[in-house]
């Protein structure tokens, strides 16, 4: 068992509930989609399974251990050390060199010493140099991470969780901010690397024939509980016209890959000029 | 795969930065080490457990703090002279300031002429320090209020016209020149095109600097130009601690008020206006009337007789003070000496301004942000040459004196302005580290610290720019330096040899502006 919600509820401490009474399993090596409209809890349910959330109501466990809000701190940090999780947009540093950002995937696990030493010298080059060559970015190793393009820099969010050896891969809508081809060929890459892995793979993603095309088993969300859980084949059209459906019941369009209306690259967001006061 | 392949060159085994990183360690090391000679840097003072009792009980006198009557009125007379003092100065200023602005920015002119006159004269207003006007201004017109009106009038003219001209060389030229190009004068195009766009900066920076105005102002007090300093510089020649310790929470009570009412001005000026004819509102309105009163209640209070500034009779003994600097003494050994005490200043501000850069960095990491707070206002809202007065009696005169008082003072600046730079550096980062397992610190290292380093870096650079002026006359309390010297041969009435320091000033001064602004351009 690679993780068992049972039952499971989120609640906020504004009030506002994203989940409730969502069961669902994995067995290890599963690879399993998210899909549903926008707010539907996706993100909220990754969180929870990455235990950045835990549930306000029932039981959940992740890789064999209890994970739940009186979790001592430290086991919770041995428990995350196991999940690794791609973002919507990479989290690294514009101005990190690629080798560093790959190598932080193991903070949770190294000793702090040799953390430390690895900000002056990359401790592990050749095991960067072999997650990067996963996703065919060898050639970037030492490159700093505001030289590469938007893909590129996802590429590297990849190998860093590569790198972090997961027992399970969480990625929260991984190719949004990627061109069509691109996101095809990275969801592909995700889902190979993980089955060579034997590491679970549990992603959300807008497009539905991506899902499809590239997940054993489907599970749709609306309203922040589960619509159903399905083995891709057997995820009808009506089933999906239900979950896209506009509040009042009305039809909506199905998001697919091809179709989307905006495209945003997350290397467009520089960072702000260095600004000093003129004091003198 | 449709994604792109890899290109066949491979990447070396090893790092290929590291070997600059090394040379870049070793070179740093080279060039501190005998920086930390020079300033006497030692751990031992602060160590030695008699030294420790000798400073706890000089600290233990601080307390309580002296309340008697007759001083609190001392205090609160001193306390307005200060304000006076700095708003009589800032007055002075912006009459200087204005019309030299005028002049010397290249904005609203046809052709890009900038007008070299100006600018130097603004150069020498700006880069001999305000405390050395004021020494020079104690000797001519005597001890009081006087000179530290003029001193700080001149510097911070100085200053206020080298950034107004700035300011409005930066804003959009665009309405200008359409303004000029139909046939408006310099003056119209200022006022129609460029002064809208650059009104707010521009009163911010006045308010911002008036507020400086009041801390150095205390400062001026310790050559002897009135004020709380005077009272200060008093109370720490008699090692009365309790009368020190008052001065102290009277300043940083001052500090707070003037920080609070910037804070409140400034954020006035985003009100908009209201829609009618008249484009000032009751704030406005307000502001100028209170500013005339404060200005008309200072001249009231400092009493400065000006008609007797202006006699032929100052005239003459003006002019027989400024030649006896003339000419400055060139001789080889006295060049030696002011080439060590421009050493001397830049090993100060360089050790203080990283042992500041490395408290205030510590002090503003997120965990410990809020009890600290309190800690880093204490440090900043007191100057840094009252800090010398204590360091000085801590671990002796001398530039080890003065590189502490530095740090103290630099530690509570760059805490405050580290913290927020931490703030706004993107969260994503840390945050995914923490979710995969890493500890505080090493999301910190990891995650933070690389999207925040440019900023501190900057902040830290212009600090020191700042230190390196202030290193140079903080040793007129003995803390070592160009300040020091030039604090003996004035004493010493040794006036060849006191233009010279004072031209190694200008001239360091001139060379920190030309560095820093080279150094922002390779940055930008």
């Amino acid at each position: 068992m690679s993780f068992m919600l049972d039952d499971v509820g989120l609640t906020h401490s504004n009030g506002f509930t994203a989940l409730s009474h969502i069961s669902l399993s994995a067995i290890q090596g599963e690879s399993i989609a998210l899909i549903g409209p926008s707010g539907a809890g996706k993100t909220s349910l990754l969180s929870t399974i990455g235990t950045a959330y835990l549930p306000t109501a029932g039981r959940m466990q992740v890789l064999g251990r209890t994970a739940a809000a009186q979790s001592a701190a430290r086991e919770l940090k041995a428990l995350r050390s196991r999940i690794g999780t791609v973002h919507q947009a990479a989290p690294i540093p514009l101005r990190q060199r690629v080798v560093t950002a790959v190598l932080a995937g193991k903070l949770g696990q190294w000793p702090l010493w040799k953390a430390l030493a690895s900000l002056a010298y990359p401790q592990d080059i050749a095991g960067a140099r072999e997650a990067l060559a996963r996703v065919q970015l060898e050639d970037k190793l030492f490159a700093r991470c505001d030289q590469l393009s938007g893909g590129q820099l996802q590429r590297v969010g990849i190998a860093r969780v590569l790198y972090q050896q997961a027992g399970l891969i969480l990625a929260d809508e991984p190719v949004s901010a990627l061109d069509p081809a691109l996101s095809q060929a990275t969801v592909q890459l995700l889902v190979q690397e993980a089955a060579a892995r034997k590491a679970t793979l549990v992603a959300s993603l807008h497009a539905v024939d991506l899902a499809l095309a590239n997940f054993a088993r489907i599970v749709g969300v609306r309203n922040g509980r589960l619509a159903f859980d399905l083995p891709a084949a057997q995820v009808s059209e009506a089933q999906l016209q239900a979950l896209y459906a506009h509040a009042d019941g009305s039809p909506a369009d199905l998001p697919m890959l091809h179709n989307r209306l905006a495209q945003r690259d997350p290397a467009s967001t520089t960072p702000a000029p260095i600004q000093v006061n003129a004091c003198r | 795969m449709p994604i792109e392949r890899a290109e066949p060159a491979r990447p070396s085994r090893r790092d290929p930065s590291a070997r600059g990183r090394l040379s870049g360690l070793i070179l740093t090391l080279v060039v501190l080490w005998p920086m930390l000679q020079t300033s006497g840097f030692s751990l031992r003072p602060l160590f030695d457990a008699d030294n420790l009792k000798v400073i706890g009980g000089f600290l233990a006198q601080f307390l309580p703090p002296e309340t008697s009557g007759e001083f609190l009125a001392y205090l609160g007379q001193a306390t307005l002279e200060t304000l006076a003092i700095a708003t009589a100065g800032m007055a002075l200023a912006f009459v200087i300031a204005v019309p030299m602005a005028y002049l010397s920015t290249g904005a609203a002119r046809e052709r890009v002429t900038l007008n070299p006159i100006a600018r130097s004269v603004l150069t020498i207003l700006r880069g001999i320090p305000e405390l050395v006007w004021a020494l020079v201004f104690v000797r001519v017109f005597g001890l009081g209020p006087a000179a530290g009106v003029l001193a700080l009038g001149l510097t911070y003219g100085g200053m206020l016209a080298k950034v107004y001209a700035e300011i409005l060389e930066s804003t959009v030229p665009a309405p200008a020149h359409a303004l000029r190009a139909s046939g408006a004068g310099r003056i119209q195009a200022l006022l129609y095109g460029l002064l809208p766009q650059a009104a707010k900066e521009l009163t911010s920076y006045t308010v911002y600097r008036w507020e400086c105005a009041i801390r150095a102002s205390v400062v001026m007090g310790f050559v002897g130009a009135g004020g709380l300093g005077q009272l200060m510089d008093q109370a720490m020649k008699m090692l009365n601690g309790g009368e020190a310790a008052s001065i102290l929470l009277a300043f940083m009570l001052l500090v707070a008020a003037a920080d609070l009412l910037s804070w409140w001005l400034r954020r006035a000026l985003d009100a908009a206006p209201a829609a009618r004819a008249l484009p000032f509102g009751w704030r406005t309105g307000t502001f100028v009337l209170t500013a005339c009163a404060a200005l008309w209640a200072s001249m009231r209070l400092l009493d400065i007789d000006f008609s007797a500034l202006f006699t032929a009779d100052a005239a003459t003994s003006m002019g027989d003070f400024v030649r006896g600097f003339f000419p400055p003494d060139l001789s080889r050994p006295w060049l030696l000496r002011v080439l060590q005490g421009i050493w001397e200043t830049l090993a100060i501000s360089i050790v203080g301004t990283l042992l500041a850069a490395i408290a205030g960095l510590l002090l503003a990491l997120p965990r410990w942000r809020a009890p600290w707070n309190v800690v880093l206002n204490v440090l900043r809202s007191v100057p840094e040459l009252v800090w010398a007065t204590i360091t000085a009696l801590a671990v002796g005169l001398g530039p080890f004196a003065g590189a502490l008082a530095l740090a103290l003072h630099t530690t509570g600046v760059l805490g405050r302005l580290f913290a927020e730079a931490l703030q706004n550096a993107p969260a994503a980062p840390a945050n995914a580290l923490k979710l995969s397992g890493s500890n505080r610190l090493l999301a910190f290292c990891y995650g933070t610290l690389p999207g925040a380093a440019p900023q501190l870096l900057a902040y830290t650079l212009y600090r020191w720019e700042m230190n390196i002026r202030m290193a140079a006359i903080l040793g007129f309390v003995g803390a070592g330096g160009l300040g020091q010297l030039l604090y003996f041969e004035l004493s010493l009435f040794h006036y060849a040899q006191a233009s010279t320091v004072i031209m190694a000033m200008l001239l360091l001064s001139i060379a920190v502006d030309w560095s820093s602004a080279a150094l922002r351009r390779a940055m930008r």
